[in-house]
């Protein structure tokens, strides 16, 4: 068994599939997180030191005035107070009123003052002096003053950048203990939802065993739903081979059982003839003929029996397979001094839906019963008719008959209703019969023939052959 | 000794009756059940060998009847079938013996001829009687050295008598034990019989004497 798995090409194992399954959509969703976090934060970090830089800008703009004509401002220390931080960054300002630098740093990016806004503080990056920064602005128009003040402050983004690293890390270290927290419990996790499966697993390899395979249900604990289905449909199985398994020992007994009364008749003769009798040989001869009648029964029974699919259906022509049949049985009806035809109206076709070898044993099987239960002079018909209900095969013959009460014990295996003096048969004849009519699909009938049995084999027409099989 | 066959293979029943017949039993067949149950009761059989697989009551049912009705008569049970169960089942159901088919020719006369003994109550082959041994395995008769040939229905009667020596065998015991009801019987078919026996006992055997109008008797000494 494990040679035979291993030689298979192996599909990626369920526990792969389940950490796959589990742990990608989980690193997709930290890396998603990483970016939407870096986005939000950088976000975040720009709006608070906007302001702040706003508030700066504010307090400086506020101080801006006309005094006599003459555009004036008072530079609030508190407002570099506001941008002074732990990372030193570099503060500019520059107060201009129209192209003229009124204060501060005269290479300060300008701004196009018709793009800004009076009284609200924008904001830009830029570069200046090598370095990147933010520049806040803002327009003031005063009175009298025909040219826009503007008042432009700006830092360095160094602190900014060192704010937003750190609560990356933070963010990043949240995520990576979160992934590892899933990789260390997913293995355990897998073990424990695995669990049933090898439960079940060893519960079937258990079954696997050379001595006496046990075919009863699988004895596991409660199962989840998802296996209960698999371990259904294994005990299904295993019933199913545990009935075939059944009827094949008690065909087997049955069968050891049947050979055992001949082999006796065997044993005695072989001793009289020993000592002499003349009619021993005789009865060796009969009792091996039994013998060999009784195993091609046997064999043609289990063929009959057999589980297997059968080949295609095939069109049957019964008048042939009649014909075959009583050239097969001709000399024993001979020798019964009983007479064999057959009455099939002329020209008339049969053919059936079936399996002619099948049709044939079957047919065989029939005419032997009605020869061997027959008398002295008696009769064996078989005929052919067809009407709307199916094609009749009708076996009938001048026996004794099987009376209604014992008919259907008369089709069990190994049964024979002869008493005294009766024919010996095997009581396979009408098993065999009723086993080849139900896998061809073919209906049974047996009836009186006043004074014999008739039994009648009914095909279906076709197109409404059904395959048992 | 009387002997019945209840068999439903006809063959099979035809091999042992002849076989039996030839080592001097008086044989019977019948086929079934209830055939075998209503002879047993009016026939005085020393055995019946009984097939298990009978078409209507099965053997065990067979020999449960007869043990319940309280007949003693010894019952060989023969069957086809392998398991311990039913030689157990048998065993327990009152047979003597218990033969698997298919069986050894032998081993089957051997039984029959082990459970006739037992019948007089002495399972010893070799039986004395005067100057007369008889061995009851091998049918072999001597008076003092004198070897005795004896067809089988003298040995039949030899039988019948010696299980009961010294005792009065009314003769329609003895007719019943040595004949089977298919035996062409002629009137004084067995008066024949122990005629011949007699005069090929004497001088020196056992006397077989007739009490007129009740039976004979074989001497003891």
């Amino acid at each position: 068994m494990k040679a035979a798995n291993d030689r298979r090409k192996r599909a990626l194992s369920l526990r792969r599939r389940l950490g796959i399954a589990m742990l990608g959509p989980l690193v997709i969703a930290a890396l998603a997180l990483g970016l939407i976090g870096w986005a939000l934060i950088s976000d975040v970090v720009r709006r608070t030191n906007d302001r702040v830089l706003g508030g700066a800008l504010g307090a400086i703009a506020e101080t801006v005035q006309v005094e006599r004509g003459e555009v004036t401002l008072d530079l609030p220390p508190a407002a570099f107070g506001m941008l002074e931080n732990s990372e030193r960054d570099n503060v500019y300002y520059r107060i201009s009123v129209g192209s003229e630098l009124l204060t501060g740093y005269a290479d300060l990016p300008a701004p196009d003052p018709a793009r800004l806004s009076a009284e609200t503080p924008q904001f830009r990056y830029a570069d200046y002096r090598g370095q990147r920064i933010r520049i806040g602005e803002v327009r003031r128009d005063l009175p009298r003053i025909p040219a826009p003040v503007v008042v432009q402050v700006a830092e360095t983004l160094d602190n900014r950048n060192a704010l937003r690293q750190r609560l990356m890390a933070a963010l990043l270290l949240g995520e990576a203990v979160l992934v590892g927290a899933a990789l260390a419990l997913i293995r355990p996790a897998l073990g424990w939802s695995l669990r049933p499966l090898s439960e079940l697993r060893t519960a079937i390899e258990a079954r696997d065993t050379r001595a006496a395979p046990d075919l009863s249900p699988l004895r596991t604990g409660p199962l989840p739903a998802e296996l209960l289905p698999l371990s259904r449909s294994f005990d299904r199985l295993l019933g199913r081979l545990d009935l075939a398994t059944s009827a094949m020992r008690r065909f087997t007994a049955d069968a050891s059982h049947q050979m055992r009364t001949p082999l006796s008749v065997l044993k005695v003769q072989v001793a009289l003839a020993r000592r002499g009798s003349a009619e021993a040989l005789q009865e060796i001869d009969e009792a091996s003929d039994r013998l060999e009648r009784l195993l091609t029964q046997l064999l043609t029974l289990a063929r009959a029996d057999e589980a297997g699919a059968l080949p295609p259906l095939e069109q049957v022509d019964l008048v042939e397979v009649s014909r075959r049949a009583i050239s097969r049985r001709i000399r024993q009806a001979i020798e019964a001094e009983v007479e064999l035809l057959l009455d099939s109206p002329e020209q008339a076709a049969f053919q059936v839906q079936g399996h002619r070898s099948l049709v044939y044993e079957m047919l065989s099987n029939l005419v032997d019963n009605a020869i061997r239960y027959n008398r002295p002079g008696g009769k064996v018909t078989i005929g052919l008719r067809k009407d709307a209900g199916g094609t009749r095969l009708i076996v009938s013959d001048d026996g004794p008959g099987i009376p209604p009460g014992q008919r259907e014990q008369a089709m069990a295996r190994f049964t024979r209703l002869q008493g005294e003096n009766g024919p010996s048969g095997s009581g396979l004849g009408l098993a065999i019969v009723q086993s080849s009519a139900e896998r061809l699909g073919a209906g049974l009938l047996l009836e009186d023939a006043l004074p014999g049995l008739r039994v009648t084999v009914i095909f279906p027409n076709h197109g409404e052959a059904m395959d048992f099989s | 000794m009387r002997v019945l066959i209840v068999e439903d293979d006809a063959q099979l029943a035809r091999g042992v009756v002849s076989l039996l017949r030839a080592a001097g039993h008086a044989i019977d067949h019948v086929a079934s059940g209830e055939d075998a149950l209503s002879v047993i009761a009016t026939e005085p059989y020393s055995l019946v060998i009984l097939d298990v697989g009978l078409p209507d009551i099965d053997g065990f049912e067979v020999l449960a009847r007869l043990r319940a009705r309280g007949d003693q008569v010894q019952v060989l049970m023969l069957t086809a079938r392998d398991g311990l169960d039913d030689r157990v089942r048998g065993l327990d159901l009152g047979a003597d013996d218990y033969l698997r088919k298919p069986f050894d020719v032998e081993e089957l006369e051997a039984r029959v001829r082990a459970l006739g003994r037992r019948r007089g109550g002495d399972a010893a082959p070799e039986m004395r009687i005067g100057a007369m041994t008889i061995n009851r395995s091998t049918g072999r008769v001597e008076v003092g050295e004198r070897l005795v040939e004896l067809r089988r229905r003298e040995w039949a009667v030899l039988e019948a008598l010696a299980a009961r020596a010294g005792q009065i065998v009314s003769r329609e015991t003895l007719q019943a034990e040595v004949f089977g009801f298919d035996d062409p019987v002629g009137s004084n078919a067995l008066e024949v019989n122990v005629t011949r026996l007699r005069s090929k006992l004497a001088p020196d055997g056992p006397a077989i004497r007739t009490v007129r109008g009740v039976g004979y008797m074989l001497d003891r000494s």
